[in-house]
């Protein structure tokens, strides 16, 4: 899942949690589900580090990637 | 004998000039400046000319108050526009010159001008065609020379605000005689990649700062065509010394810098952060409003049924009441638990935003003494000035011998 749906999702899950009959299992449920994206979209960012890499176009429509050295 | 007319030399010199002023009037004239003097009045008298003729023109001292214009010189190129006229007392045929340009520059002017009316009436800077971006973009391409400063300037806000993107990089020059042609390839790339390899969220096309010149590339009509057509959302990021090119105009965002393209398109990542935490927080609150509520609701509902349900079946449905009790107890108990391990994370995390972190890794800041903002501008100090430079493990003080600004 991309970061926007998940973080998308997440708003969806604290609304649903402001629901006043929304049934006990459901809401426990949606809670942990938050909390387990939460912690995804964290690890990711933890764990996110920027790539660089040039597009080279080796024949029509093939392509190739280098890693590129800022250097 | 016929009666021929004889003129008088004012009379003369006078219709010569009307037909001049009459049948010529107004016009620019591009040639090269000779024989210039600079009279005690002020006016300036030259000589324009080209390879085959020349001209005398004036330049008379009053009009420079309103339009100002460059200094001139001996073998200078100029774009001149003033009116033709015979000066009656010495029947002198001359050019008064009102508006002076360097060639170059304006033809450039020029063209652009041209360009940008042709293209907005077209409809090319539009509001309706511009894309939205993706608030959250994944994939960025960026089509900019790769031994420039852009791609380096993007490559630091990036990696500061948001490192989870990847950055695909469609090398193009960005000046000279084949810039305009290899942007508009570059671009071709992008989009081909796009629909065929690996779709990206938007497009960032530019370089760093230079000279008109430099920069004309970015006001070609096929760069702007090529900006326009592209499926992906394209974000223009010209250094500029002038205000605008036409591939500004054309972008779906405009941004002045590659740093400022990179910093408008991205969330800052601890922003995501904070976010979160408040996520948790929130349904934290939420979620124990909700067992409260139901923990009433259920006392109320097990009351009710106590008078109608036989003993057995009471016993019974207390036990199922217990176990599932016991279960969200386990439940919410978990949750909480994980809920705690990921808020403590997240403080960590938080914790990196602390301004020291820069001095351990070697970076310094600079102060104003007694100022309690770091400088951000060179241009903020001159020559004498002390300043305090702060280092993780103390302050150095000094002062300023040269400001040079990059």
């Amino acid at each position: 899942m991309k970061i926007d749906e998940t973080l998308r999702k997440l708003e969806e899950i604290t609304k649903r949690l402001e629901e006043e009959d929304l049934p006990l299992e459901e809401a426990l449920h949606l809670f942990e589900e938050g909390i387990t994206l939460a912690a995804k979209i964290k690890t990711e960012l933890d764990q996110a580090k920027l790539k660089i890499q040039q597009v080279i176009e080796k024949a029509k429509d093939v392509f190739s990637l280098e890693d590129f050295d800022l250097q | 004998m016929r009666e021929e007319r004889i003129y008088t030399i004012s009379e003369l010199n006078r219709k010569a000039r009307q037909i001049l002023e009459g049948e010529i009037g107004s016009v620019w004239l591009k040639g090269e400046v000779s024989n210039l003097t600079r009279a005690m009045s002020g006016h300036l008298y030259f000589t324009l000319k080209d390879e085959g003729s020349q001209i005398s023109a004036v330049r008379f001292k009053g009009r420079s108050a309103f339009l100002p214009s460059p200094t001139i010189e001996d073998g200078m190129e100029i774009l001149a526009y003033g009116r033709l006229t015979i000066y009656e007392p010495r029947g002198r045929y001359q050019f008064v010159v009102s508006i002076i340009q360097p060639a170059g520059v304006g033809a450039l002017q020029l063209a652009f001008e041209r360009l940008k009316e042709k293209l907005g009436r077209e409809g090319l800077f539009d509001k309706a065609h511009k894309k939205p971006l993706p608030a959250f973009p994944q994939r960025i391409g960026v089509v900019t020379s790769p031994t420039g400063a852009a791609i380096r300037d993007i490559w630091s806000v990036l990696e500061r605000r948001w490192p989870l993107a990847e950055v695909y990089l469609f090398a193009s020059s960005v000046q000279g005689e084949t810039a305009a042609e290899e942007i508009v390839m570059a671009i071709g790339r992008a989009e081909a990649f796009n629909q065929r390899e690996t779709p990206l969220d938007l497009l960032i096309v530019g370089r760093g700062g230079g000279s008109l010149e430099d920069l004309a590339s970015f006001n070609e009509e096929r760069v702007a065509r090529a900006i326009f057509d592209c499926e992906v959302p394209i974000v223009s990021a010209v250094g500029h010394e002038i205000d605008f090119t036409i591939a500004d105009f054309v972008a779906d965002l405009r941004a002045p810098t590659p740093s400022a393209a990179a910093e408008l398109v991205t969330p800052d990542h601890f922003e995501v952060l904070t976010s979160l935490v408040a996520f948790l927080a929130k349904s934290q609150r939420n979620m124990r409003a909700l067992l409260e509520r139901r923990a009433q609701g259920l006392q109320t509902h097990l009351k009710g049924y106590i008078f109608r349900i036989p003993g057995r079946r009471v016993e019974m449905l207390a036990q199922g009441l217990d176990l599932r009790l016991a279960e969200l107890l386990r439940l919410t108990g978990e949750a909480w638990k994980k809920r705690q391990r990921d808020a403590t994370r997240l403080e960590d995390l938080l914790r990196l935003a602390d301004p020291s972190l820069p001095l351990r890794r070697g970076y310094s800041l600079t102060f104003t003494p007694g100022k309690p903002t770091p400088l951000r501008n060179v241009t903020s100090l001159s020559p004498g000035e002390r300043i305090e430079t702060r280092l993780l493990n103390g302050r150095i003080l000094s002062q300023v011998e040269e400001v040079i600004e990059s």
